[in-house]
């Protein structure tokens, strides 16, 4: 029974520091100010959106996704 | 009886504490000793302080987190909405569907793009994987997986393979051929085993190694070819629902989210959790890298979405309305990063401007809730799967 609580609490001690050394890895991590990173992704935006047919439509006769029009011609 | 027989009832005097008790062999740097049970206990955490209790490092561990609070706190200077002010705001969106396919018998859970920006894998309940041309809405392959519930599925970056899994635990990669007389089912290799359902999957950069997440709780590397397990990422303590790899240029990370509200960064070379955010109030349903590799964004239960940014290590974006509140199943971005798409249990589509934090359309069209969603390679479509048995373009 002993051996039963003993093995419990070491391995939620084990999991216990685990975590403390996870959490001060993370601590230690180097940070960017949220307006530089807020910047960052502006600018990425900005350099992509030219090429985003989403946001600039492409000419409907380079879409791949026009709805087809078949044309028959009178022979 | 008691089937201890390893403990030996020697009485005697321990090696530690010198006290008459009742002794345990114990091993301490290859010497045997005679422990009583007391210091026994105590040799088993070794290593640490005197004072080091299980509550002290509890303790530790909460104030540990605070300290990471206030580190971030710290760089909060200004929201991203405000620097988006400058911004010109994006005109009105007209988005219609192009393409519905039609043909699964059931919910359809997932699906994705090939590379070549025109086909498509999806997968549903009923246990059917089905290759489309999405520009003809032909049926190019079709599996019938042994289980049911498909839940993931991924298309090689080469085209020459997909990969699927569910409720089977495994995940399973099927290569692809166009000849007709070969049957698909009987060229599949399993190539994970988790101990509970796949949830999600992705191809790594080469068609050699995939990348899972599972209800287990843990996400997994494994190599195709032997289907051996080249890294496992343990972390979560609840299932992992979804992950996606950072694209390319920015190197070996990926994100997962899971049903313990947090979503963690990880390094995939040596299995370590880089970063974790729990900002959520209910289980995080799909995740996103925005295409820069600096931020992802997560949709969750909670009916809202929100961005990461990995630098600032912080939220830094909301995307929520009072009027929703149905959790968000699936989100992804468009080419530039400007556009947020997200599915809802609500049957809608909500497109949010990622920089101003607001939304810019609502889409119509699926008969119940959007379970998927994946913006095409080149960006000129995406695709949305649906519990109504659809996939809409």
């Amino acid at each position: 029974m002993k051996e039963g609580m003993s093995n419990n609490s070491t391995t939620s001690i084990s999991q216990a520091r685990k975590a403390v050394e996870q959490l001060k890895m993370e601590a230690c991590m180097d940070r960017v100010k949220v307006s530089q990173a807020a910047a960052d992704l502006l600018a990425y935006c900005e350099a992509h959106v030219r090429e985003d047919p989403l946001i600039i439509p492409v000419p409907v006769s380079e879409n791949p996704f026009r709805e087809k029009k078949f044309f028959c011609t009178i022979l | 009886m008691c089937d201890q027989t390893f403990l030996v009832n020697v009485f005697g005097s321990c090696d530690k504490c010198l006290k008459q008790r009742a002794l345990r062999p114990v091993f301490k740097k290859s010497q045997q000793l005679s422990y009583c049970s007391i210091c026994a206990e105590i040799m088993a955490t070794d290593g640490l302080h005197e004072n080091e209790t299980l509550a002290a490092l509890k303790s530790e561990a909460e104030s540990l987190k605070g300290k990471l609070e206030e580190e971030r706190a710290k760089l909060h200077d200004v929201e991203l909405h405000q620097v988006a002010e400058r911004v010109e705001a994006l005109g009105q969106f007209v988005m219609k569907t192009r393409r519905t396919l039609k043909g699964h018998g059931n919910k359809v859970l997932c699906m994705d793009w090939c590379k070549d920006k025109r086909r498509m894998v999806s997968s549903s309940q009923d246990g059917k994987v089905i290759v489309w041309d999405s520009f003809t809405t032909n049926k190019e392959h079709a599996v019938t997986m042994p289980c049911t519930w498909v839940m993931a599925c991924a298309y090689a970056p080469s085209g020459c393979a997909i990969a699927c899994g569910g409720l089977d635990n495994k995940c399973s990669v099927y290569p692809l051929t166009f000849d007709k007389n070969e049957n698909m089912a009987a060229k599949k290799k399993s190539v994970a085993m988790h101990t509970n359902y796949l949830s999600a999957c992705s191809f790594t950069n080469s068609d050699m190694q995939i990348l899972t997440a599972s209800g287990d709780g843990t996400c997994a590397l494994w190599d195709v070819e032997s289907g051996q397990l080249l890294q496992s990422f343990h972390g979560h303590t609840a299932d992992v629902l979804c992950l996606d790899l950072a694209p390319s240029e920015t190197g070996n990370t990926f994100v997962s989210g899971g049903c313990d509200k947090k979503a963690m960064v990880w390094d995939m070379r040596s299995g370590q959790r880089v970063q974790a955010f729990e900002t959520h109030e209910s289980d995080i349903n799909s995740v996103r890298y925005y295409p820069s590799g600096d931020a992802f964004a997560s949709g969750s239960d909670d009916a809202t979405c929100r961005l990461y940014d990995l630098r600032a290590d912080r939220e830094v974006a909301i995307y929520s309305k009072e009027s929703i509140l149905f959790g968000a199943s699936s989100v992804d971005f468009s080419l530039s990063g400007r556009l947020l798409f997200a599915g809802y249990n609500d049957y809608t589509i909500n497109v949010w401007d990622v920089l101003k934090g607001s939304r810019v359309s609502i889409l119509f069209g699926h008969e119940n809730r959007v379970s998927t969603l994946r913006v095409s390679p080149d960006g000129t479509a995406f695709c949305s799967g649906s519990w109504d048995h659809t996939l809409r373009v």
